[in-house]
């Protein structure tokens, strides 16, 4: 590099400084890479910045230092020589003196200190420059910064490896010294945490630190306890979190701090603030986990008084937490987590453990202590909560620990007592050291069920234990509510508790969990047994099977009428037993499976006895549920779904056919067909061919059925398994079977029963949309036949092309929506719309599989959006009242399918044919129109409140008792009022006050409850408005 | 005498007080379903599964939906028969609503005024057993055209209750604003619950006292905000 080319990188620099940084970068890149590649030296560097650094002007001679500085960062560690190092050094201190430049040279000395070959004794006078001549407190953050940086950088040079350990000897202290000089006063956050990050380094790598530990705790304590608003765009990040952390860290450093961190926490605990408080607790918790044994043995006593006031002043949770402990117990270990109280019990509880790992003499110094004051408080039953919480939170320490509290502590509580409030106590009490046991040894699970938990004092106390708790269950009242549930929690939390109890005692548990939910019609005993017995089926599935479920399936009798007894006192309902079942086996595969084949056995028997519909259907109900429950794969498996067919569709099939009981009701029917459906879409893939070639010739061509020769209402159970079936099996009739299917509705249609008929109808939906073409649908359409069956047919069949979002659908609805100008058809036409979009349970869309159906997920929306601006353009290019009356029918019938979101861009055109469908003839297109509107008021404020004169007046009329204002109308009119008073604002709502109050006296008579309650409420909202709050 | 007091009341929980012990199945179903049987397979499977999302219900119901489809009556395009029919099916269908008309009863009146908040406690009137289901008498013939009376007793905690008339006036708005007019309201003291009882009972019931009192924007804040915890 020519001293030229030298010169202008300089002056870019110089020029560029503080303007454009990246090209004043740049070029002090280049002279820093000239450097390393030796084509210019430093100090021609140093040379060719002379007249700068020789100006008047206060800024160029800021600027030019700043390059050198700058260079010099940008220069590799191990480059320049020792003399070079030594010269550049000298040159730098010579510049200290000059005030304007301290930063500059802050820098310097910055990127000098780490390099290799500057020798100790210049660290040393440089520690000594900082120490004599640094005045930290007459400058900004930014220059303070690097004080703490060049300190770092030596630390990191020095103290951070071995070999150099002579060296260090001689600059030790002066490093210390230093260090506190500069830390003094210090406000900064970024400067704070390199302050602290410092201050750890120091004590935890420095010698002769006890020393200085006073001025080192006071440079830190100062701080404590450390709050920080972070600014706004602050380009630093720096939490209130980062420098509490860091701080606590450098607190809890060294055990030479022990003394004066415990006493002046222990000072600063007595705050009122509670998130001081929790940053005070949180530091003693750090100080007892890392000063060790020894230092809390020094200072117990102080800290137990201190923590023992916390805990009994400040209880948290009443007896409800403990009633509904489900949600609780995921706490994680994460510090910022603890409550106070839980950071003072977790505090104790590492003292105990450090204490004992210490010197067990103290530990036993320590816990006679603690035992001795807490031992009154069970004779008074005072703060028994507190008390028992504190001894089980020493206890969870580890097992010796845990032996000797439970020894010593049980016998003081664990007596039995026939009083109730003792009793509740007393189990309350026990849930504590549960906790502990839980804690020390671990939560049961299905792996841990071999492995054993070490020999414990607990599991002396585990029949006394059992006894009482099965005591407070099974001998006092059923009004008892809370002792009851709480003896079924703590029951479930000692199934949790691994290796402690035994399989003969999970039994006993089962049982009184499943007689108690049978008997009891408490909800929240109710829900406590049922999550007991969740738990339990979590590990002890088998047990669970054997004990409660085959006792409440054989609880199931085999006619109605019949009484079921438990204990020989109590009539339970069939209903009661089924809804257990229900509820508890969910997601528990042997259950599952169990329950339903043994409910379609029970109903295969059940269907037989005459008169038994209302049975069958509960237990058909039952069945379906479980299946549609538990679809997750996990709980089914395919192997499953084949054992389960083998074992009950056969039985399933028998009753279909043959009994009255399942034949001529519709919903057993129907429902008994959806099992069906289920069992077959179960079974592995491969058996589907065969299977639908097994039911066409059962169904359809074999045998006694023959569902296509004349109308059979066996057509229902045809359609769901087809249904079930994949769509890519071999099925050469399908045509002629949809052709055969058509032909049969249009001969016997009119005379067919309704059941029956929509069997037919829904085979054509099934085969139009998973087997034939969309052609060969297509071929089908008859539009010049307008009789009522053949719009039926050709309804359903174009609803499986729609289903599929088939690109022809488009034009064939547009056939129907002409079809509603038809004056005599048109009604039944705008009816049949909302077959379009009705879901069939049959032909859902289940998750992750698309070989079963057609069906696209969005089809809805699709349909809407093609129907919507047709309908509104027919509708406003028609005169005739009673055709517009069929297209705001067609149109509302479709909505009320259609969810809002996919209704909201159409908003606005929308809008006013709601308004007039309030008005149509037909209680079911008001219905669905308030629907929307309910939504339209929930979103569209503005909209709302444009037209709230219309809307107020027609809701008005819609509450009323008449014809077509069914319930429904009536109620949802009434709660539209309500919420308009949330949505549109006061000054507009106020002038209709007198109205809406008026308006709603004659609703107030109303022959229903719920509308006078609902009219009730929103009179109510409508006296309150504009009304001064009254505080 | 001393039985009357209700000094030191028991208070009992929310879910303590008395309620309609009916289950809620018929409102949760919203009513209007033409076939019996079908009411009562939903009372069944909501026994099971309470809960109106269950696919079964959802099942049964687009089956009847689909059948009420397929048999609906043709709708008559000629609006003149539409009106003819209007009338029969109307009328029909008001004797039918006649039938399982839910007649207004203590039950009703006491679930209107129970949750009614003590003006000083956080308590309602129902927990503080101010008002007992078995001091509401409600007599109604159940003929629109006929007056209708309501008496409720109402038991102070104290016999020198001076908030009595407070709270008696916070049962008469909630009642005023929530009965038909034909009802006529009687608001008394229990017997031999407060020292002057015939004060405060004619106080109650003197129709002009309550209307100036409801006059006066900041009484009615006081009652306005007793009334907040109404369900």
């Amino acid at each position: 590099m020519t001293p030229d080319k030298l010169n202008s990188a300089i002056v870019t620099f110089m020029a560029n400084l503080n303007i454009d940084e990246s090209r004043a970068n740049e070029a002090a890149l280049v002279v820093s890479e000239s450097i390393v590649h030796r084509s210019v030296k430093l100090l021609e560097v140093v040379v060719a910045l002379k007249d700068h650094f020789l100006s008047e002007n206060e800024i160029e001679r800021k600027k030019a230092l700043t390059c050198l500085s700058t260079v010099l960062t940008k220069t590799p560690n191990d480059h320049l020589s020792k003399n070079e190092c030594s010269v550049i050094f000298q040159f730098y201190k010579s510049k200290f003196d000059d005030q304007a430049l301290v930063k500059e040279v802050l820098e310097g000395f910055a990127a000098l200190a780490p390099m290799k070959f500057v020798s100790i004794n210049e660290i040393t006078q440089l520690l000594r420059l900082l120490l004599d001549s640094y005045q930290q407190g007459q400058h900004l953050a930014s220059t303070r910064l690097l004080p703490f940086k060049i300190l770092k950088n030596i630390f990191d040079r020095f103290f951070t490896n071995a070999s150099s350990m002579e060296q260090v000897k001689r600059i030790n202290d002066l490093f210390i010294e230093t260090f506190l000089h500069i830390a003094n006063g210090e406000k900064d956050p970024r400067n704070l945490l390199l302050s602290f990050a410092l201050n750890e380094s120091i004590t935890s790598k420095l010698q002769n630190v006890e020393n200085f530990k006073e001025d080192l705790f006071d440079v830190l304590f100062c701080y404590f306890p450390i709050t920080f608003k972070p600014p706004k765009h602050d380009p630093y990040k720096i939490s209130n979190q980062d420098l509490k952390t860091a701080l606590r860290s450098a607190i809890t450093a060294t055990p030479l701090f022990a003394e004066d961190a415990y006493s002046n926490l222990l000072d600063k605990l007595t705050a009122s603030s509670p998130v001081v408080k929790n940053d005070t607790l949180l530091t003693l918790l750090e100080c007892v986990r890392k000063f060790g044994g020894s230092s809390i043995l020094a200072n117990w006593k102080l800290l137990w008084n201190a923590l023992k006031f916390e805990i009994i002043q400040n209880s948290e949770g009443t007896e409800n937490t403990l009633l509904n402990p489900y949600n609780k117990h995921q706490s994680s270990d994460d510090m910022g987590q603890y409550t106070n109280y839980d950071a003072c019990l977790r505090i104790l509880n590492l003292m105990g453990l450090q204490l004992y790992d210490f010197e067990k003499v103290s530990f036993e110094k320590f816990f006679t202590h603690v035992l001795d004051e807490l031992k009154p408080n069970f004779e008074y039953e005072k703060d028994l909560k507190q008390t028992c919480q504190i001894l089980s939170a020493i206890g969870s320490g580890n097992i010796e620990i845990f032996n000797e509290v439970v020894s010593s502590t049980f016998p003081l509580f664990l007596t039995n007592t026939s009083e109730i409030a003792k009793l509740k106590l007393l189990i309350m009490n026990l849930s504590f050291f549960f906790d502990s046991y839980i804690d020390l040894f671990g939560r049961i699970s299905k792996e841990s069920l071999k492995s054993s938990v070490p020999n414990n004092k607990m599991a002396e106390y585990k029949d006394e234990i059992i006894m009482l708790l099965s005591m407070a269950l099974t001998s006092s009242s059923k009004s008892e509510v809370t002792i009851r549930t709480l003896s079924v929690i703590q029951f479930t939390k000692m199934i949790r508790m691994k290796g402690f109890l035994s399989p003969e005692e999970v039994s006993l548990i089962i049982q009184y969990f499943t007689e108690t939910i049978l008997t009891d019609n408490n909800k929240n005993i109710y829900y406590a047994c049922l999550e007991g017995l969740k738990t339990i089926s979590e590990i002890y599935e088998d047990l669970v099977f054997e004990i409660s479920l085959k006792k409440l399936l054989d609880l199931l009798p085999d006619s109605y009428g019949e009484k079921v007894r438990v204990n020989n006192e109590e009539n339970i309902q069939i209903e009661t037993i089924l809804k257990i079942i229900l509820d508890f086996t969910t997601s528990r595969h042997i259950l599952v499976k169990e329950s339903i084949s043994y409910l379609a056995t029970k109903l295969n028997r059940v269907a037989k006895v005459s008169k038994s519909k209302e049975y069958c259907f509960l237990l058909i109900s039952t069945i379906y549920s479980l299946f549609n429950n538990n679809q997750n794969e996990n709980v089914f498996k395919e192997e499953d779904a084949l054992a389960l067919k083998r074992a009950i569709e056969p039985k399933l099939l028998e009753i279909v056919t043959q009994e009255s009981t399942i034949v001529d009701d519709n919903y057993n029917l129907t429902l008994l067909s959806n099992v069906l459906f289920f069992i077959n879409f179960k079974v592995p893939q491969s058996m589907h061919q065969e299977e639908l070639d097994r039911y066409n010739k059962h169904f359809l061509y074999e045998g006694e059925i023959g569902i296509l020769d004349a109308p059979n209402i066996l057509a229902i159970p045809y359609v769901k398994i087809l249904s079930a079936l994949n769509k890519a099996c071999q099925f050469p009739q399908k045509l002629t079977i949809l052709v055969e299917a058509a032909q049969l509705l249009k001969s016997h249609g009119p005379k067919m029963i309704e059941t029956e008929k929509l069997g037919y109808l829904e085979l054509l939906l099934v085969l139009s949309n998973k087997f034939v073409s969309e052609d060969d649908v297509i071929g089908l359409l008859d539009w010049e036949d307008l009789s009522h069956i053949n719009l039926e047919i050709m309804v359903w069949l174009t609803k499986g092309l729609i289903m599929q979002n088939s690109l022809k659908s488009p034009d064939i609805i547009k056939n129907f929506i002409d079809l509603l100008s038809n004056q005599d058809i048109g009604p039944l036409v705008a009816k049949l719309f909302e077959v379009f979009v009705m879901d069939i349970s049959s032909l859902k869309k289940f998750k992750g599989i698309n070989w079963n159906n057609n069906v696209k997920i969005l089809y809805k929306q699709k349909f809407f959006c093609d129907i919507f601006q047709m309908i509104v353009n027919n509708y406003k290019n028609t005169v005739d009242m009673t055709i517009k009356c069929n297209y705001l029918t067609a149109l509302s019938l479709v909505l009320k399918h259609t969810s809002s979101q996919s209704v909201g861009p159409f908003i606005n055109d929308l809008f006013p044919l709601l308004l007039q469908a309030l008005d149509m003839p037909d209680s079911e297109v008001r219905v669905s129109a308030l629907e929307t509107l309910k939504d339209t008021t929930d979103k569209h404020h503005n909209l709302i409140t444009e037209h709230i004169s219309t809307i107020v007046p027609l809701l008005l009329s819609l509450v009323l008792l008449e014809k077509y204002n069914s319930v429904s109308v009536r109620f949802i009119a009434l709660q539209i009022l309500e919420r308009i008073t949330t949505v549109v604002p006061l000054n507009y709502c106020l002038s209709y006050q007198d109205d809406v109050l008026n308006g709603l006296i004659p609703v107030l008579s109303d022959k229903k409850r719920m509308i006078r309650k609902q009219c009730i409420d929103t009179r109510q909202v409508y006296y309150e408005l504009g009304q001064i709050p009254f505080e | 005498m001393s039985e009357f007091l209700n000094e030191n009341p028991d208070i009992l929980e929310e879910n303590q007080l008395p309620s309609r012990k009916e289950d809620n199945t018929k409102d949760l179903l919203l009513g209007g379903f033409s076939k019996e049987a079908t009411l009562e397979r939903r009372r069944l499977l909501l026994k099971i599964d309470h809960s109106l999302k269950s696919q079964v219900l959802q099942d049964i119901e687009t089956l009847d939906k689909l059948l009420s489809i397929e048999t609906a009556p043709e709708m008559t395009s000629d609006e003149e028969s539409l009106l003819e029919e209007t009338e029969e099916e109307f009328v029909a269908g008001q004797r039918k609503e006649e039938e399982e008309a839910d007649v207004i009863d203590a039950q009703e009146i006491y679930d209107l005024i129970a949750h009614i908040s003590d003006p000083e406690h956080p308590l309602s009137l129902g927990q503080l057993s101010v008002v007992n289901l078995e001091d509401i008498e409600v007599h109604d013939s159940g003929n629109q055209e006929e007056m209708a009376e309501v008496v409720i007793r109402i038991t102070p905690t104290i016999t020198h209750c001076s908030l009595a008339t407070l709270i008696g006036l916070g049962i008469r708005v909630r009642l005023e604003r929530s009965l038909p007019p034909r009802f006529r309201i009687t608001i008394l003291l229990k017997k031999g619950t407060h020292d002057s009882e015939n004060q405060v009972n004619k106080q109650l019931n003197d129709k002009e006292r309550v209307a100036a009192a409801c006059e006066n924007e900041q009484l009615l804040g006081v009652v306005s905000k007793m009334l907040v915890t109404c369900k």
